[in-house]
């Protein structure tokens, strides 16, 4: 199946991605999406509208099309370029920019694929661009082989909450102990914080219906875990606002969004425990 | 300003029968918390108690703040703001805003309080009827310090001001940041442009730009305009001002949005142009019901040096561009922004111009309405605090005996009289009223007494004309005294 580039000029990612192909003898139908090549990404863009992500710098590249798969991103067409769609959880789009790559995710990708992540990985480190890896506290072996290997420039840990919520508000089972070890091993890298959303949950009380945002004694239990697991009451610790347009779960997109002041209770429970803890209000 | 080396101090003058009464408790420079009479004497002293402001609570309560943060790392930053009994013990505090770890020093948390907070049930903490602060409950608005950066205004680290609110468990249960809202402040582009460049830049804490320098906040408190319907003036909004921008503002409570905004451009309407500049004010708050003028805004317009924007001769740079050597206080109408009642050097009797600059305070000092319409005034920088009636005569006057050991000025940040009943513990005291020296007659020990020991007549001198000329312009009865007089 052939491969279809959409590059930009100027763009070093692009050329990290056309010396990856050509270390491994891949040719490909390359177009300059911003200069010869725009009209025929433009045809490309109307067609795949869906699967082409702009975000607020525009569109990312390079864009990878092969056999009805589309792949947006240096770390996500190296992954593609390397193995196929074997490592499509662990690497999603990045938002990041001026020499940073996101959109890495350790939690959500196979732990049975660490070797290959950590050579994709590998490769984007080797060309200059820093990395940040987003984890949730689940495959902490992954996160371990990263850290050991020096892939990982800065970590954001998404801690979903106090560990009692915690399968809840992941969607899935989770051992608290890897939890646990991904909070330690995060303030192992040169860069990292930790994260709460103060997300909405299902009310597990019998007889109510809906959802209820993250109380500020539930933030506080979370901060308490932090500070037990990592020894520090200090940490770098953030509570971020839920936007009820960005989830992909439909029963949460109704629900009401939080002001910054409304939060300002959860900071407070939370320093009881995590003395730094600051509502961030701009993403970084 | 001309000040002698020698002149009394304490109190200066009394009279009783025209005053409204009670004690007064003010922080003294370097000395502690002090709580006077109204011939001077001191009731009670809360040694090295600080405090921006001290605050008399009934039930003889006071507030204040064991101390202040090393000016190495921080500005102004109270460690904390507590609340002690007649005999010093500590019945309340707060200081869990920020956990502060200074180089070399114990790590602690901080309220960084600075300039003014008010406890629950009054609106602006000092005596109206029906509006005591509680004591033993409640909640309590404070204005702290916070660092941050905001590239919309400067690229430099920020000294911001934030309004929290702190509840008797002492947790911060509310806040707004000023930077924020600066797009809502109307800083013109000159004013944009300067602050970005110099943000009332400090060296302290390894320098922040203290761009704004809040130095009041109280509520609105029940009022004639929300009754009314104007929904600006909800009670539970919050009025601060800014002494480095020139800006008074309201702030609704709910949305945080500002709702009334005075400054920082004072010629962009005739009603401003009438008020005229309002430069480095201090103490802007809403009168309390209950007291004459109840609902106008009551401020001590320093003068002296502030604002942003066009370089001009006295500002060559444009920083701190609006400058003025008397101060005003002010009583204005919030709705029509006209002047209800004013103090100036022209209420003061003192020949204007030239000799306006004995009634200036660049910095400090406050105004508060009495209930029998008279104001008690700080001005603070020369440790002045004075008692005018609604007719501008003075009928109290006292001078702090207090000069700094560090800093040698005997400075009073802000002054309150409280009724005696506040103060149970205290045996009532006598008024006693004080007789006014005639300083023209008044000589110290050793000085020879007035009176020329020969006189003697010179043929075809003329008598001294009643219109004689100044090198400068004196005309009390003129233009520039209009303008001032609104």
């Amino acid at each position: 199946m052939s491969i279809l580039l959409f590059t930009a000029t100027g763009c070093a990612r692009c050329a990290i991605a056309k010396k990856f192909m050509a270390e491994k003898g891949l040719a490909c139908d390359e177009h300059d999406a911003i200069g010869a090549g725009k009209e025929r990404f433009g045809q490309f863009y109307r067609a795949h509208r869906g699967a082409v992500f702009r975000g607020k710098e525009g569109i990312e590249f390079p864009v990878l099309a092969q056999g009805g798969e589309i792949r947006q991103g240096v770390a996500a067409v190296l992954a593609w370029l390397q193995c196929g769609s074997r490592l499509d959880g662990f690497i999603c789009r990045s938002e990041s920019s001026k020499g940073w790559v996101g959109g890495l995710h350790v939690s959500r990708g196979d732990p049975g694929e660490a070797e290959r992540l950590a050579g994709v990985l590998g490769v984007l480190k080797r060309n200059g661009l820093k990395l940040q890896l987003d984890t949730d506290g689940r495959n902490p072996a992954v996160l371990e082989r990263l850290l050991r290997q020096g892939i990982g420039d800065r970590v954001v840990m998404d801690l979903k909450g106090p560990q009692a919520l915690y399968p809840a508000l992941v969607g899935a089972p989770v051992d608290p102990q890897d939890v646990e070890r991904s909070m330690v091993l995060a303030a192992g890298f040169p860069e990292f914080r930790y994260e709460t959303t103060v997300a909405p949950v299902p009310a597990m009380e019998e007889g109510r219906e809906g959802c209820r945002y993250l109380s500020p004694e539930e933030i506080a239990a979370t901060a308490r875990w932090l500070k037990e697991a990592t020894g520090s009451y200090r940490q770098p610790y953030f509570l971020r606002i839920f936007d009820p347009r960005a989830t992909a779960d439909d029963r949460l997109g109704s629900v009401a969004a939080l002001s910054p002041g409304e939060l300002i209770r959860h900071r407070t429970a939370a320093r009881n425990y995590q003395v730094l803890t600051e509502v961030q209000t701009i993403s970084t | 300003m001309t000040y002698p080396t020698i002149f009394p101090t304490g109190a200066t003058i009394y009279d009783p029968a025209r005053c409204w009464n009670g004690y007064t408790v003010f922080q003294a420079k370097e000395v502690g918390a002090l709580l006077i009479d109204m011939n001077g004497g001191e009731v009670q002293l809360w040694k090295e108690l600080h405090g921006m402001p001290n605050r008399i609570l009934p039930g003889g309560h006071l507030m204040g703040s064991s101390g202040e943060r090393s000016t190495a790392f921080g500005s102004q930053d109270g460690i904390d703001l507590i609340q002690v009994d007649w005999d010093g013990n500590i019945v309340w505090r707060f200081n869990r805003y920020e956990f502060i770890e200074d180089p070399g020093e114990e790590p602690q948390w901080m309220a960084r309080q600075h300039h003014d907070y008010q406890r629950e049930g009054s609106p602006v903490g000092y005596y109206a009827p029906g509006l005591e602060p509680l004591t033993d409950r409640g909640r309590t608005l404070v204005l702290s310090h916070k660092n941050v950066r905001n590239a919309a205004i400067c690229d430099k680290p920020l000294l911001d001001d934030t309004l929290i609110e702190v509840n008797w468990e002492g947790e911060v249960v509310w806040e707004w940041v000023c930077s924020e809202h600066f797009e809502e402040l109307g800083f013109r582009e000159d004013a944009r442009n300067l602050l970005f460049r110099n943000p009332n830049w400090l060296q302290s804490g390894g320098g922040a730009g203290d761009w704004m320098h809040i130095n009041s906040m109280s509520l609105l408190g029940p009022n004639r305009w929300f009754d009314a319907g104007d929904r600006r003036f909800h009670p539970d909004n919050i009025i601060w001002c800014a002494r480095e921008s020139n800006i008074t503002a309201v702030v609704d409570r709910q949305t945080g949005r500002i709702v009334w905004r005075l400054g920082p451009n004072y010629d962009e309407t005739p009603e401003l142009r009438r008020l005229g500049w309002i430069i480095g004010q201090h103490h802007a708050h809403m009168i309390p019901r209950g007291l004459p003028g109840q609902g106008n805004i009551l401020v001590f317009d320093n003068g002296g040096w502030a604002g942003y924007g066009s370089p001009n001769p006295g500002a060559p740079t444009g920083f701190r561009n609006a400058l003025r050597d008397y101060s005003r206080v002010l009583e204005i109408d919030p709705t029509t922004l006209g002047v209800v009642w004013q103090y100036t050097p022209v209420e003061a009797g003192l020949p204007f111009p030239v000799d306006a600059n004995r009634f200036y305070s660049p910095f400090i000092s406050s105004a508060q309405r009495l209930p029998n319409g008279n104001t008690l005034i700080t001005e603070g920088s020369g440790g002045r605090i004075i008692e005018v009636t609604a007719g501008h005569e003075i009928v109290w006057e006292y001078i702090s005996p207090y000069w700094g050991k560090m800093l040698r000025i005997n400075m009073i940040y802000r002054a309150y009289r409280v009724p005696y009943e506040w103060v149970p513990q205290a045996e009532q005291p006598q008024e006693r009223a004080i007789e006014r020296i005639d300083v023209t007659r008044f000589r110290v020990p050793g000085a020879s007494p007035g009176g020329a020991r020969r006189v003697v007549a010179v043929a075809g001198v003329l008598p001294y004309r009643p219109d004689a000329a100044l090198c400068v312009r004196t005309d009390a009865g003129g233009e520039t005294a209009k303008e001032i007089s609104g």
